[in-house]
């Protein structure tokens, strides 16, 4: 009985010294399953030391050694697998052997043992897909008992002369067993418990992390402003529930949330030393409020303790910082720093995205720009040519016709590339033909049969001007008969359909200089208002072309 | 006098071009023509001295139609262009006469200087396309452009030019020797030119041979061109 008193209090210093091990991140490494080397050399060095001490602590009994050593190997395989199992168990009987006295080799030859088989049980377990198995409790009580039992029986095998293992047996095999048992599924429990810990803490971290991911995505790419920031710090303090959040960029501060928002005013300039530090540095700044306090600088009032700094990036330019603050009263969780420095991440690739799609745009308006500002010099020139003809027979139409080329290049130069009305485009359209029809007289004819009840539908500027100008140059002024030009309108249910066909039927589908500005109202379109719509041709050769484009009806905009 | 034509399919733009020649009274204007085909039959028939060209034409440029004419038969040429970079680049490089619109008089007079100091036609070969993609033809009395690739074959008869293609038969005021030197069809008889695409079958005869067409026509090979021909589909 007193045995067994005597090895459970070797087993709760075990215990115990497990127990503050777990406090520790080292402990970490037994809750990982890893097969990398040092990971195992650790798991070797720890058990082997187990079973060292086990054997020193063990109590004198009857020629032999009354000990917790099982616990060791048993332990270091089944978390280390077969190979770390038998030296640990090798090293701890091997040491065992050198103690001296009756069933030193059974000892050694059983631990050696006990090791290998609690490895090739835990490889088992992982093989056949039931490693979660191996942190049981009770399933590691069995298997200690197990290899208990085994060392009993070597003892009893090997150890001469029998009588005296037999009665040293029946003196310790009982409290081994049990305590040994007992200690292992403690120890495993422990482990156990701080496993399901971090299991749990990294996937609320997760959660958290995917949740401000889910709902900050896009904001910033819409630009990187008071308003989206605003948006942004609204989301992280709900999320993170830290004391304040904050984000700047390069010289002011964008929003405030939370504590201290009466004084930290969006739109001042930067005070804090540690923001302009980690905007000059690039780097992560952190006050932890314990060895290093964050003061606010604007007012002694200011309940914040400490702050963490970590610097928004577009490419490798700091754009600005985000701001994470905990009052004085309460610690900042080092979840928190992690997170913030996730965020500050994802919200440096929105930035740089929004960036990318801004630029892209000006790209885009640049080229539609370039292209609207050249006229067709061909058209120019003729038109030109055709005014020169008639100003002396015909004063009044020359001026008429200077007044509607005006009215052309006039629109051409000046109007943006926003949203215009139908009924814009077709003044553009009126001013263009007038001009074409000058030209051609009766060899060209257009036909515009759109209801008024469209004419205060929106879409870009030079959507439909553009197609009837190219319905022009490449189709009616090829011909040698009359061409003629249909322009029509119709709604299908909520979308607008316009459409230019004219009878030269010319259109090839690698004409360059024709797809070029066909091209880009197409993709204006499909930019604007997304895939389905756009432009689409239909054309029989000689027959016919007909050039549609599809927009969504939008609200009446006056 | 002078007898010119004016070319051009902008009826204001011919209009101008006649307006600035009635100052000239060394010049009669035969006629107007407003586009190329227009124009081939006109000059065979009139035969002008000079003739005011606007480049930029429906189906046929005026480039085209300078090299559609034998260059016996060619007028002296003044082009007009609206804008043409590569044109006005290749006209000033062989001293070419031609106007840019809106006409500006100075030039128009200096030039007509310069054509009546010399009205021999310049040789103009290097910037004239040495292939013609479209051969203007009549239906009747309708204008037609037919795709030179689409002729099968093409016979001179008392008729006239015919251009047999799968698109019928039709005729063209192009002579056989301009045809045979500005298109791939090949000279297989003295009235014939013959596409070797539309080829189905050759049967060999005592003048020559016969090829019936892909249409199922009969086109005559005589023997002096019958070597070439078997040469150029590969029985040597």
């Amino acid at each position: 009985m007193s045995l067994i008193l005597l090895l459970t209090q070797q087993m709760c210093v075990y215990l115990v010294i497990v127990y503050l091990v777990s406090k520790t991140p080292l402990f970490k490494l037994f809750t990982e399953s890893s097969k990398r080397a040092p990971h195992k050399v650790f798991i070797y060095v720890v058990f082997s030391l187990f079973c060292i001490l086990a054997t020193y602590f063990g109590e004198q009994t009857s020629g032999a050694i009354a000990n917790t050593r099982a616990m060791g190997a048993v332990l270091g395989g089944l978390l280390g697998g077969p190979v770390t199992g038998f030296f640990v168990g090798l090293t701890g009987g091997l040491h065992r052997y050198t103690m001296g006295g009756f069933t030193d080799i059974a000892c050694a030859i059983s631990t050696t043992f006990e090791g290998l088989s609690a490895g090739l049980y835990s490889h088992y377990l992982k093989k056949t897909g039931k490693a979660e198995s191996l942190y049981h409790p009770a399933r590691v009580f069995m298997v200690t008992f197990a290899a208990e039992l085994l060392q009993m029986s070597l003892i009893l095998l090997i150890a001469k002369p029998f009588e005296q293992a037999w009665a040293l047996v029946y003196v310790i095999a009982p409290p081994m067993l049990l305590i040994n048992s007992l200690g292992a599924a403690m120890f495993m429990s422990i482990v156990r418990d701080q496993k399901t810990m971090l299991d749990k803490l990294s996937s609320s971290f997760s959660t958290n992390a995917l949740k401000i991911a889910e709902r900050s995505v896009g904001i910033l790419s819409k630009g990187f402003n008071e308003q989206s920031s605003q948006k942004v710090a609204q989301i992280i303090i709900e999320e993170t529930r830290v004391g304040a959040v904050a984000i700047t960029d390069r010289h002011k501060l964008l929003a405030f949330i939370g504590i201290g928002a009466d004084h930290h005013l969006p739109n001042t300039p930067i005070s804090s030393t540690m923001t302009l530090d980690a905007i000059a540095q690039n780097k992560v700044m952190f006050a932890d409020g314990v060895d290093n306090t964050y003061a606010c600088s604007l007012s002694s009032q200011c309940n914040l303790g400490s702050s963490l700094v970590i610097p928004l990036r577009s490419n490798d330019e700091v754009v600005g910082t985000i701001k994470l603050y905990e009052p004085k009263n309460k610690l900042f969780l080092n979840i928190n720093r992690t997170l913030g420095e996730g965020i500050a991440r994802l919200l440096s690739n929105q930035i740089l995205y929004g960036r990318f799609e801004q630029q892209k745009n000006l790209l885009m308006q640049a080229e539609i720009k370039l292209l609207q500002a050249q006229v067709n010099p061909h058209f120019l020139f003729n038109a030109l040519n055709t005014i020169s003809a008639i100003i002396n027979r015909d004063p009044a139409m020359a001026k008429k016709l200077i007044q509607q080329l005006s009215q052309f290049l006039r629109i051409n130069l000046t109007r943006t590339t926003g949203l215009v009305t139908l009924a814009d485009e077709l003044e553009h359209i009126d001013a263009y033909l007038a001009i074409e029809h000058a030209r051609f007289i009766d060899k060209l004819k257009v036909n515009i049969n759109i209801p008024a009840q469209y004419h205060h539908h929106t879409m870009p500027a030079f959507t439909l001007q553009p197609l009837i100008e190219n319905a022009v140059k490449h189709g009616t002024s090829r011909m040698l008969e009359a061409g003629v030009i249909t322009v029509e309108a119709k709604t299908q249910g909520k979308d607008l359909l316009l459409s230019v066909t004219d009878n030269a039927g010319l259109y090839r589908p690698a004409n360059n200089t024709e797809g070029l500005g066909m091209n880009l109202v197409h993709k204006r379109i499909q930019n604007l208002y997304g895939e389905p719509y756009g432009i689409t041709v239909k054309s029989e050769a000689d027959t016919y072309t007909c050039v549609c484009v599809r927009i969504p009806v939008e609200e009446i905009t006056s | 006098m002078i007898s010119c034509l004016i070319i051009d399919d902008e009826p204001f733009a011919r209009q101008e071009v006649a307006d600035l020649l009635d100052k000239h009274d060394d010049i009669s204007i035969l006629g107007q023509c407003a586009n190329a085909i227009e124009a081939l039959q006109q000059i065979n028939l009139l035969k002008p001295d000079l003739i005011f060209v606007d480049i930029q034409m429906p189906r046929i440029n005026g480039m085209e139609l300078i090299a559609m004419l034998n260059p016996e038969q060619t007028p002296r040429a003044v082009f007009i262009t609206a804008f043409d970079e590569y044109a006005t680049k290749a006209f000033d490089n062989n001293a070419f006469d031609y106007l840019l619109k809106p006409i500006d008089e100075t030039r128009f007079n200096r030039t007509l200087d310069k054509v009546r100091s010399n009205m021999t036609p310049q040789p103009m070969a290097n910037i004239l396309p040495s292939q013609l993609p479209h051969l203007p033809c009549y239906s009747g009395s309708k204008l037609k452009v037919v795709a030179t690739a689409d002729v099968e074959f093409i016979v001179s008869d008392v008729g006239g030019i015919h251009v047999y293609s799968a698109k019928g038969v039709s005729h063209t005021q192009l002579t056989l020797k301009a045809l045979e030197e500005k298109t791939m069809l090949f000279r297989c008889h003295k009235q014939y030119l013959l596409s070797l695409n539309a080829i189905s079958e050759i049967d060999i005869t005592d003048t020559g041979a016969e090829v019936t067409t892909h249409l199922g026509a009969k086109v005559p090979v005589s023997r002096r061109y019958l070597k070439d021909l078997k040469q150029l589909l590969g029985f040597v």
